[in-house]
Order: structure tokens, then sequence, then C-alpha cells
């Protein structure tokens, strides 16, 4: 065999991969569409269709109930609220005190530098299963309200992730410029605010879409302290428990349809910002 | 450098200020929200602390984790047949049937379940626990961490190499990968479950029944033998692409003509892979690995939203405690085992990762 035909070969297995491997991390998705696009007669077809079809003849046909119930929902719609009020708060409250953080570990020289470093990594790792019942009884005890306390619970995981983050996109930046302009009188805190601020707000972009898609995303603390008060419910928590409004079975079709339309702000968000994505998760695991 | 600094100049003085000063606020929001309630969570590990009950709360010394943590093994008797005096026999199998498990598990001063029973040389054992639920969630959580850390370390790589390849449509394709990662755990925990149907409502009961597998009614997740590996399935294909992601990273990491030495000697693809890729990827493996256990120990979204209280996995054990029983103390003695099981791998995490200051 010539090296050219071995060559071809290789490229073609290499295809064939990259196929197999695109279905199978799409077609959950895939199936969760298609599911959402039927009938609840559709969907109790035996055996199943790849798309939509009416169970009497066979042809395709779409259903938009699904969308039509989940968007009149009032249980969904209060959770798309509940969820972006708290992401963004927790985004918002991570990034401005993860900066600072992130600042001192990585750029400035202070004595017990190491044993924050290994405190801010391991809580990085911290489980929330650990402390979910002393949260819930400090909540419970203060009567606090459970969007405050999603917000405020949230920065558990999401401090300590921000913080390492951001420290390590500040260690990338030259020290030079930090000593040039305390050399040219700035105070530590005035180089931080006007220099390097403005410099890490690539990472800082990075950073606060990972926060955002960790908030969103949460289920343990959002079910535990919402779970006396269904109005803070946030999209996971409605999503895993959906409250049916016509049938009496699991309404799969409008959990298909919900699931759908709250994953798409986030697949959105990875399609746009795919590097940045790649480049804060792999910052925040890979480089110590 | 930072000591002799820190003494030195009234700039080194006020940069180590700042530095406290900027650090503070972290440090005081996960005071409040981390330490304070893991050291509370401790103390009621050792109380009977339970919400809206009359009985007063009081300190139960260690019965907590006594009762979550206790097993034992016994004997189980055969039955003896009155008339022969011989063991009974089944007809049909030809097995020696045996005495109830619960006539020889202790029920004073902790009553033991059964949890399995085995054979050992022709004996016949049963494994009591005072709490089967606990110790089964341990073993499965284990179990599942175990083999799913496996999979996507395998399946990883292979999507890592793949995105690392040359071809068209590389950037879309690291983006596509991306998308398992970003849909909430809540959305496709439901999508696999209604995929998982146990008749061919469900797409893998479709699809099996199809290719002339099962009769198109296998209960995924219903059935005991079946749970465990759908939540493997779900789970793999949910975190696969975070492992591809961080071993893709590393594999960049990795100078590029090293490979150039190795083309000249004729070196093939797969030897290339298993003689250069794998042994400089080894930090890469020990940190991902360690990681995603970690992380799949702690597991809940997916048990708790597919399995419900079918099948606990340590988490969810935890979180049904609190919320269904409201029983704050046991939960907390659970909590507290599921802190020490995770930091000790978490340990070996950060041993691995070394952590280094580049400043000292």
């Amino acid at each position: 065999m010539s090296s050219k035909t071995k060559q071809r070969i290789s490229r073609i297995l290499l295809y064939i991969l990259i196929v197999v491997m695109a279905i199978w991390m799409l077609f959950p998705f895939y199936w969760a569409v298609n599911s959402s696009f039927k009938s609840e007669q559709q969907l109790a077809m035996m055996p199943t269709t790849f798309v939509p079809r009416a169970p009497a003849t066979q042809d395709i046909s779409f259903y938009l109930r699904n969308y039509e119930a989940v968007l009149t929902n009032q249980a969904f719609l209060r959770a798309i609220v509940n969820s972006a009020i708290v992401a963004v708060s927790v985004t918002a409250l991570a990034l401005a005190v993860g900066a600072f953080a992130g600042f001192a570990l990585g750029k400035l020289r202070y004595r017990g530098k190491t044993g924050t470093l290994y405190v801010i990594l391991a809580m990085t790792m911290f489980p929330q299963i650990a402390v979910l019942s002393g949260l819930y009884a400090v909540i419970n005890r203060f009567q606090i309200s459970a969007i405050s306390s999603l917000v405020l619970t949230y920065l558990l995981f999401s401090l300590p992730f921000t913080a390492w983050v951001l420290t390590s996109f500040f260690r990338e930046l030259p020290t030079e410029i930090f000593q040039s302009a305390q050399v040219d009188g700035a105070s530590p805190f005035q180089t931080f605010y006007m220099i390097m601020l403005p410099l890490t707000a690539p990472a800082l972009v990075t950073t606060g879409l990972l926060a955002f898609i960790g908030a969103w995303n949460e289920y343990l603390f959002a079910l535990t302290f919402t779970s006396v008060q269904p109005d803070a419910r946030t999209l996971p928590v409605v999503i895993a428990n959906f409250p049916s409004q016509f049938s009496q079975q699991i309404p799969f079709g409008e959990i298909m349809a919900a699931g759908v339309l709250s994953s798409l702000p986030l697949i959105l968000l990875v399609f746009i910002f795919q590097r940045r994505i790649v480049a804060g998760l792999t910052a925040g695991a890979v480089k110590g | 450098m930072a000591k002799g600094a820190a003494g030195g100049s009234d700039l080194a003085r006020q940069e180590q200020r700042l530095a406290y000063v900027l650090l503070a606020p972290t440090f005081l929001i996960l005071l409040a929200i981390a330490i304070y309630p893991l050291l509370s969570v401790f103390y009621y590990s050792f109380t009977n602390e339970t919400f809206a009950s009359a009985t007063p709360t009081e300190s139960v010394g260690l019965s907590n984790y006594q009762n979550l943590l206790s097993m034992t093994i016994r004997t189980v008797p055969p039955k003896i047949d009155e008339t022969t005096g011989q063991p009974q026999v089944d007809p049909d199998t030809g097995e020696t049937k045996y005495q109830s498990a619960v006539a020889v598990l202790p029920r004073e001063p902790l009553r033991f379940k059964q949890l399995t029973q085995f054979n050992l040389f022709g004996t016949q054992y049963v494994l009591g626990a005072s709490d089967p639920d606990f110790i089964r969630s341990i073993w499965d959580t284990i179990l599942f961490a175990v083999v799913t850390v496996f999979l996507e370390l395998v399946l990883g790589m292979v999507v890592a190499l793949i995105v690392n390849a040359n071809f068209k449509g590389r950037g879309l394709m690291r983006a596509l990968i991306l998308v398992p990662w970003a849909v909430p755990t809540a959305v496709s925990s439901q999508m696999w479950a209604y995929m998982l149907q146990p008749n061919r409502t469900g797409f893998f009961n479709t699809f099996l029944w199809r290719i002339g597998l099962g009769g198109g009614e296998i209960p995924f997740l219903s059935d005991p033998a079946w749970q465990l590996p759908s939540m493997i399935l779900i789970d793999v294909w949910k975190t696969t692409p975070f492992m591809a992601l961080l071993l893709l990273a590393g594999i960049q990491l990795i100078p590029g003509d090293i490979y150039e030495a190795a083309n000249v000697d004729g070196a093939g693809a797969m030897r290339k892979f298993f003689q250069l890729t794998l042994p400089l990827l080894r930090g890469t493996i020990a940190v991902a690995l360690v990681f995603r256990t970690l992380d799949a120990l702690r597991v809940f979204d997916l048990f708790q939203i597919v399995l419900g209280q079918a099948r606990y996995s340590m988490a969810s054990f935890t979180y049904y405690q609190l919320i269904q029983n409201r029983a704050m103390g046991y939960s907390s003695a659970s909590s507290v085992i599921i802190f020490i099981v995770l930091s000790a791998f978490a340990i070996i995490y950060m041993r691995s990762l070394g952590v280094q200051s580049n400043e000292q």
C-alpha cells in the first residue's frame, strides 16, 4: 500500500470518527427537540418515531402546543426570571470580590501567600452537600428569602472558582507593567484599578460566563432552599419537578420543550464564546 | 523574596497591606458560607436535631454515625427437613433452602437489615447493616465514580485526539462538544429519562428492539440491575467533553518538534501515542482523574432527578434525610462522612497538582 492511499484511508477513518462523535454528542438534544414537537398521542407511539408523525397516517406532523403551554406556564416563566436574577447577581458579586482576591493572589507579594492559594484551591472543590444542613439551618433561623439565600450560597462555588481562574490570568500579565506604574508613583490599588483590571477584561468575560453557567445550572441548593417557597424556584428545579397543566401523566412533551428553551441560551453562549470558555475551564483546572 | 521585600521598603509594606485588604472580602464570605456551616454540620451530627419536631434536641454522641455505618456478617443456617434431619433442597433448582436472614441478624441495640447475601465455600452468609440504604449509597456512588471516570478518560482521550487533528470544521466541532457540558443537568437528566422509558416509546428500547436485542421492554430505570449502568451512561455523555477539554489543553502543551523527531524515526501513529503522548500527558491525566473523581463522588442531580428514592447516591441520601425526614442530625452525620471521603481525595489532588506561588 502506498503512503498516499494509507493517508487517504486514515483521513476517511478520521471523518467517520468525527461523524460518530457528533451524533453521539448531539443526539440526546435532537431527541429532546423531536419529542418537544410531539403531542401526548405521538409520544405514546410504539415504536417511537425519529420525527414527529401522525399516529394514523404516519405523516410528519409537528405539534406546537407544548411550547404554547410552556410559554404560558406561570411557574416556568417565573423560573426564567428567578434564574436570571440569581445567575446575574451571583456572577456580578463573584467577579467583583473574586477579582480583588485574584489580583492579590496573582500579582502581589505578601506573607502567607502559599497558604491562601491552598485555601482557595481547596475551596474550589468544596462539596456543597457537606454544608447543606448547616446552611439550611442558618437560612431558616434568619428567615432569609429564598432568592437572596441562593445568591449568597452560590458564592460557595462561584467565588473560589472566579478567584482561582482570575489568579492564573493575573499571573500571566507582565510584572513590568505593574512595577513601572509603581515607579511612576501610582499606588498599588491605582495600578490594580486603572491598569491591571482593564487588561484582564477578556479574562473577566470568560470567568463571568463560567460563573453564570454554573449558577444557571445549579440544582441542589435551589431545590433545597426553595422547598417551602415555590415562587422562588429556578429553571432546573421547575424542569426536574415539572408541574403539569393538562395531563395526569408526566408531561414529557412539555418538559422537553421547557428543557430545550432553557438550554438554548447556554448553547448560544457556547457557540459564541467557545474559545473563551475552553480557556477558562482549563485555566481553572490545569494551570497550578 | 516575599519575606525580604515585606520587611523592606514602604512600598512593599503598602503592597502587603493591600493584599490583605483585597483578600479579606473573599475570606470573610467563605468563612460565613463554608466554614461556619461546616462547623455547625459537625456539631449537629452529634445531636438528634429534627426540624419541626416536639422532641427536645439533645446530644446523642456518636450514635448517628453508628447507625449509618454499622455492619455485620452472619451465617445463615439452612432449613432443616424435620423428617430426615437434612438441609432442605429445592426440587427444581437443586439449591439448598436457607432460613430467613431476619432471624439471624441482631435487633439489639441496633436493628440490622439485610444488605446482601452471598455464598462462600458452601456456607450462606448475610451482610447486614443498620442503614442498608446508606451503605448501598456509598458502594453505588464509589462504583459509579470509578466506572464513569474511567470511561470518560478513555472516551475523552479519543475526543481530544480527534479535535486536536487538522480538519475542516474543527472550530465548529470544538464548540459542538461543549453542548452536553452546557445543557443543565436537570434538563439532560429528563432528556435521558425519556430516552430510557421502559417500553418502545423510549428511544433505547426502540433502537435495541430494531436491531433484535431485547423485547423492547427493558426497564432501564426501575430494574436495579440496569439502574447504575443507565446512570453511568448519562454521566459519561454529559462529562466526557469536560474531560476531553482538559486533555486537549494538555496535548496542546506538548511541543511539536518531539513528534517531528518521531516522524523522522518512522514511528507509527499508535507508537507515537503510547510512547510520546501518553507519558507526556501523565500530569494532566492525574489531575483530570482526581478532579473528576471528586465531582463524581458528590453526584446529586442525576440520581435525585432520574431515580429519586428508588436508589440513592451519597448526596441524594443526605438530601432526602434532611428534606423528607427532617432529620437534621442524621443528615449532618452523613454529610460529615461524605466530607471526609472527599477530603481524602482532595488531598491527593492537591499533592498531584502541586500549588506553586511563583512569587515565593
